[in-house]
Order: structure tokens, then sequence, then C-alpha cells
């Protein structure tokens, strides 16, 4: 037997894992009884479904007509795992990390940003980590300076990179984002650090 | 026909001609054109975007300004269709087929000129469908009890598993994703935290900005950097004369007619809207008449689909404004914005809020002769956009997404969960899952959740009761037949063929 669909494939099995994540999950909740549904009810069916739906798609994946390879993307599984062990490990270790708040969030990014490069795309990881570095950085940072870490991040995940163009983007986008954000719409943002 | 439409009309006006609302009428149909004309962002990221802005304004406002932004894109789609062969919004990839040809042979003007007549026309028709339609249809719809309402919304999910792109058991499968996600949070009976992780900014579920931002936002970006800029020819100085001949304006009327037609019908069906009505309305003039000319820069060609996907886009209201179930995503995100502002979404809107209601059906009327004042004269302002690169475009999108998601509840952790999803938007595409099924059960997770507990608690625990209650039975009786119909080994062939064009 060969797989000829990789989508198919990969499909399938995403649907599986997913589903039976789910029903599993629910029976931590009370079942109830098809009077008073409890909230495990509508989950556990639901979960049910697709994980059988998922076994289907994952045959067809071997009979499928259009071929496609099984490699979809340059994933490393290296990474994966490396995220979800430190990912797991910060959050089962929760109690321990009480005086250490700062350590806790590392890890937790640390673990993100491994999970986003696993999946092999330059501009993909890029753009990801632009997005996670501008939500955390607002608070601490400020809007100008988040805006700066936005724009160049993400500008790297494109195909070329001009300094003068990201240098006036970056100055365009922060005035414009301080006079209509800020003082325009009235949103609860720092403009600089620690104000 | 009675008084009471008059009535109800003059109600709209009313609303509608408020130097507000003819304000924020006039935004949404201008931020709509010029996110139609720029490629790699469409309506419903903009929606997105702009739903946390909307928070401050008065409902009708907000709803009649982001009802435009939706129309006014498909106005501006076939600008980019036309000039450069590059659709600025998906419903006006068909339109690149034949409008491209006629820029090509030096009458892109008239190619505009008939594509702005044809929505204009469509719209007007649309909207008076709307005012016919809807009254009676809300009618029906207060009758209905819980057991209905979950059959209504089974036949929505079907709906748009059925017309969604490419394989139809994948389609179901992210519905059902999607409704397993909806259940995120926590339960409305027992108040138990459900997939939560134990993490309190979950307890209220995952925010419906956040996924749609992530799935359609993010992940478009992403994948546009991937394909790499694609240099198109732009036919920018060729647009002179705008008047069409007369045999152009004699040849497309009729197509415009179809369109039309064909866009009111399909924008109606669960799943419709203006994507599918361009499609159906383009292969419809194949058929009819010689077909000869089509692929070459024939005006029906252009005609008939600009025409349905703005009739198209508009008759999708009427399952929203009568039922409170969306058609497609971007009415599950007005879907999101009634809410936000208090409004629950249904039948009753139409008695409690006649000034919301038929203060929208006048704007869209409004809104449409303002799209065609704004698109044909200054059709020259809008090609210029087209010469901004996207490298310089893209980041400013990804701040928008980002500002508007960190608004909703000034959290980091909504950002990291709107780039989780666009990870996950990205996946789904490399695996050709359609994502906008699973964005509709997302929606509609909870309240069909809700609505099978109330029609179970009611009959007492008996399932017949679903193939027992006539409305119910056979709501559920075409979700089947559609299923099947769709498995049908014909009409799959036709349905794979009508999506290849893509």
């Amino acid at each position: 037997m060969k797989i000829r669909s990789g989508r198919d494939f990969w499909a399938g099995t995403m649907f599986i894992a997913i589903g039976v994540w789910f029903a599993v999950v629910a029976q931590y909740y009370p079942m109830g009884s098809a009077v008073r549904m409890g909230p495990a009810y509508f989950p556990t069916i639901l979960g049910g479904l697709l994980a059988l739906l998922g076994v289907a798609i994952t045959i067809r994946a071997f009979f499928s007509k259009l071929e496609n390879p099984l490699k979809m993307f340059a994933f490393r599984p290296l990474y994966f795992v490396g995220s979800v062990v430190i990912g797991a490990g910060t959050y089962f270790a929760d109690a321990w990390f009480k005086d250490m708040l700062m350590v806790e969030y590392g890890l937790v990014g640390l673990s993100l940003c491994l999970f986003f490069a696993a999946f092999g795309g330059r501009s993909l990881f890029l753009i990801l980590l632009a997005c996670l570095f501008f939500g955390y950085a607002l608070k601490p940072l400020g809007l100008i300076l988040a805006i700066v870490i936005l724009i160049v991040i993400s500008a790297l995940g494109g195909h070329d990179f001009r300094y003068k163009e990201v240098t006036i983007l970056t100055v365009v986008l922060a005035v414009f984002s301080v006079y209509g954000f800020v003082k325009g719409l009235g949103l609860p943002f720092n403009v600089w650090p620690g104000e | 026909m009675d008084f009471s439409l008059i009535h109800n009309l003059a109600i709209g006006f009313g609303t509608a001609m408020s130097l507000q609302n003819l304000f924020y009428c006039f935004m949404g149909v201008l931020l709509g054109t010029l996110i139609g004309v720029l490629p790699g962002i469409g309506p419903l990221a903009t929606i997105a975007m702009l739903l946390p802005v909307t928070f401050s304004l008065p409902p009708v406002s907000a709803l009649i300004m982001l009802a435009g932004i939706y129309y006014g894109a498909q106005y501006g789609g076939s600008t980019t269709s036309i000039l450069v062969n590059l659709p600025g919004e998906a419903a006006s990839v068909i339109t690149c087929i034949d409008g491209y040809q006629m820029a090509r042979q030096g009458r892109a003007g008239p190619a505009l000129a008939i594509s702005a007549m044809g929505s204009f026309f469509a719209g007007c028709v649309a909207t008076v469908i709307i005012a016919l339609f809807a009254p009676p249809l809300a009618e029906v719809a207060l009758k209905f009890g819980p057991a209905e309402y979950f059959a209504l919304m089974v036949l929505g999910l079907v709906g748009a598993t059925v017309l969604a792109h490419g394989s139809l058991i994948k389609a179901i499968a992210m519905t059902i994703l999607g409704l397993l996600l909806g259940l995120v949070g926590t339960d409305v009976n027992s108040g138990m935290a459900r997939y939560t992780f134990g993490l309190s900014e979950l307890s209220d579920g995952i925010g419906f900005v956040i996924v749609a931002m992530g799935i359609f936002g993010l992940a478009e970006i992403i994948s546009n950097l991937e394909q790499g800029e694609s240099a198109s020819e732009v036919f920018v100085n060729k647009v002179t004369g705008l008047m069409p001949t007369w045999k152009d304006l004699k040849s497309s009327s009729g197509a415009i007619l179809r369109g039309t037609a064909i866009g009111s019908a399909l924008g109606i069906l669960p799943g419709g809207g203006a994507l599918l009505s361009s499609f159906a309305a383009y292969t419809l003039e194949k058929k009819i008449g010689d077909p000869s000319g089509f692929g070459k820069g024939e005006i029906r060609g252009v005609a008939a689909p600009e025409s349905a996907n703005n009739a198209g886009a508009q008759t999708s209201f009427i399952p929203l404004l009568t039922l409170g179930i969306p058609s497609n995503p971007v009415m599950a995100l007005m879907i999101g914005a009634m809410m936000i502002q208090g409004i629950a979404p249904g039948p009753q809107v139409m008695t409690e809020r006649p000034q919301l209601f038929w203060g929208m059906i006048v704007s869209m009327w409004i809104g449409n002769l303002m799209l065609v004042i704004l698109n044909l004269p200054m059709i020259g302002m809008w090609v210029k956009l087209l010469t901004v690169p996207y490298r310089i475009l893209y980041p400013a999108i990804l701040l928008f997404c980002a500002v508007g998601v960190y608004s909703l509840s000034n959290q980091p952790f909504d950002v990291m969960l709107m780039a989780l999803f666009g990870l996950f938007g990205w996946v789904w595409r490399k695996m050709e899952c359609e994502p906008a099924p699973m964005i509709l059960g997302f929606i509609l997770g909870p309240l069909m959740e809700e609505n099978l507990r109330r029609a179970m608690l009611l009959s007492r625990g008996d399932p017949s009761v679903f193939a027992t209650k006539p409305i119910c039975a056979v709501l559920l009786g075409i979700s089947i037949v559609l299923l099947l119909i769709t498995l049908a080994p014909a009409v799959r062939k036709t349905r794979e063929e009508a999506f290849v064009e893509e």
C-alpha cells in the first residue's frame, strides 16, 4: 500500500487527533442524559464524528486519484518535539515557577517560537513572530517601539528588504497609529516605554 | 404589496438619510472599494479589523458601514480584474477571464462602465428583493421552536459544505471542527469551563474576530509572500473612453438581467453569496447564445458575473436579517458585530428595531449610488493605488490586524492566539481544507448546542421530535437530499469543474 495523497493523509490524521482529543477531554465533564444534556454530551458526539471522518479521509489517501507528495512542507520534527516538551513541562510545573514568573514566560515564549518554526516556512515563521512580539511588547515598550518591531520583522519575511522603504513605512505607520488609534479612537495604548 | 412596505421604506429613508449614517455609509463603500482594489486583502479581513472600531458607534451606523464594505468590495474587485488580471477579491476571479482580454484590446473603459452599470442595476433589484421577501420570511421564523432552529442550522451548515470548494468530506470535517472550537469556554447551562486548559483568557471562549483574522488575514499574507510577487501588465494608461457602444449595451443588457436573477437567488442560499453567484452566472452566459467570444473579451462575460456577485452579496443579508443565521463567513462576522452591539440576531430584529432593519436596507441602495459615483469618474485614482507594491502593503495590513485584535480586550494573549490561528489557517490551506465552513460552524456551535438541548428537554429526550415536526422534518430532509445529490457522480463532476478555473 502506498499513500497517494499526502494532503488527505495528513488532513485525516489531524482530524482523528483533534476529534479524539475533544472526545477524551469531554469525559472529565458530566455527561448528563438525553433530556438534560451535560457539558460533555455535544462535544463527545462531535468529537467522535470528527474522528470517524478523519479515518475515512485517511483511508481515501490510499486510493485518491490526485497524487501529491507526503511531504507538504519542510516540517522539522525536532523543533516540534522540543516545543511540545518545553510547553507541556512548563504547563504542568506551573506551581513550581511561582517566584520566577519571567522564567516561565520565557519558556512559554520559547515553546511557541519553536512551534512556529517547526512548520518550516521562513515567511510563516517571521510573520507569526512579528505578531507575537508586537502583542507582548505593546504594554512594556509602548506603541512606537512595538510598531518598529512588527514592521522590521515582518518586512524580513518578504522577498527583498529595502532599508529606505522600511524606515519610511515605519515612520509613517507610527505617526498614523499614534494620531489615529491613540488620539483619534482613544485606544488605551502607551506611546512610549514606561508611561 | 400594501402600505406597510411604503411606511417601512419611509422609516428606512428617515434613518439612512441622517447625516451621520450617510457619512458611515460613504466610509463603508469607500473602504470597500479600496480593499476591493487592493489585492491580498478581502472584505472579511477588513470587517474583522474594523469590528473593534465600531464598538463606540450606534448599532445602525456600525452595521451600515460594515455592510458597505462588503458590497463595496464587489465593485472595487472588478477594477483590478479588468485592468491587471488580478482579482482584488475572490468573487471577481471570473471577471478576469474576459475583462482582462477587453483591456488588452483597448476596451478597458467600456468593460469598467458595463461592470459598474450592471452592479448598480443588480444592487437596486437586490435591495427591492430584500424589502419584499424579508418580512414574510421573518414572520415564518417567529414561529420556529428550538427543534426547527436546530434543523435550520444543520441546513445552513450542509449548504456551506456543499458549496465549498474541493473535497466534500473535508468540508464536513472542517465544519465539525468549527463547531467544536466554538464550544471552547464556559458552558452556558452548567457554568463549567470547557477546553480552557485552566486559562482565564479562554473562559469567554475564543474570540470570533481572532479566529477570522488569523485564518483569513494572516494566512493570506503568508501565502501571498510564499507565492512571490507576480508581474502582470497593467493597462493603466489605456483607460480612455468610458462610454460603451450601442452594441455593447445591447448585448450586455440581457446578461445583466440574467446575472442579477441568478445572483439574487443564489445569495439567499446557505453557503451562497457573491463568489458562487459570479461563477454560476458566467457558466450560464456561456451556455446561452454564442459561446465563441468567451475568453477573448466578450462583454457578456463581464456584465453577467459582475451583476451576479453584487446581487448575491446583498441578498445574502436576507437569512441573516430574518433568521439570524449567517450564510457565509462575512455574514458570520456581521452577526458578531450585532452581538457586540447587544442585538440578538433573529426575526425579532425587524419588529423590535425597525429603524435598524429598514435603515440598513435603504442604506444599501444609497451605498450603491455612491459606488457608481466613486468608481466611474474616479477610476484613475483607484488605478494609481495598484502601483503600491505588496511589500509595503502587507506590514501595514499586519499592523492593523494586530492592533484590531489587541484592542478587543487589551491582552497580548489574543494576539498570540491570532498568530496560532494564522499557523492553522496556513496548514489547512496546504491540506486543501477549506476554512469557510469551519468559521460558520464556529459561530453556530454554541447556538446549535443550546437549541439541541432545549429541543430535547421539551420532547423529554425523544429524538423523534426532529422527524415528526413538519417544518423540522422538511429542513432536515432538504439537508440530506443536498448531501446525497452532491455525492452523486454527475453532480460531483460538474462541481469539481465549476471551481477548477480558480
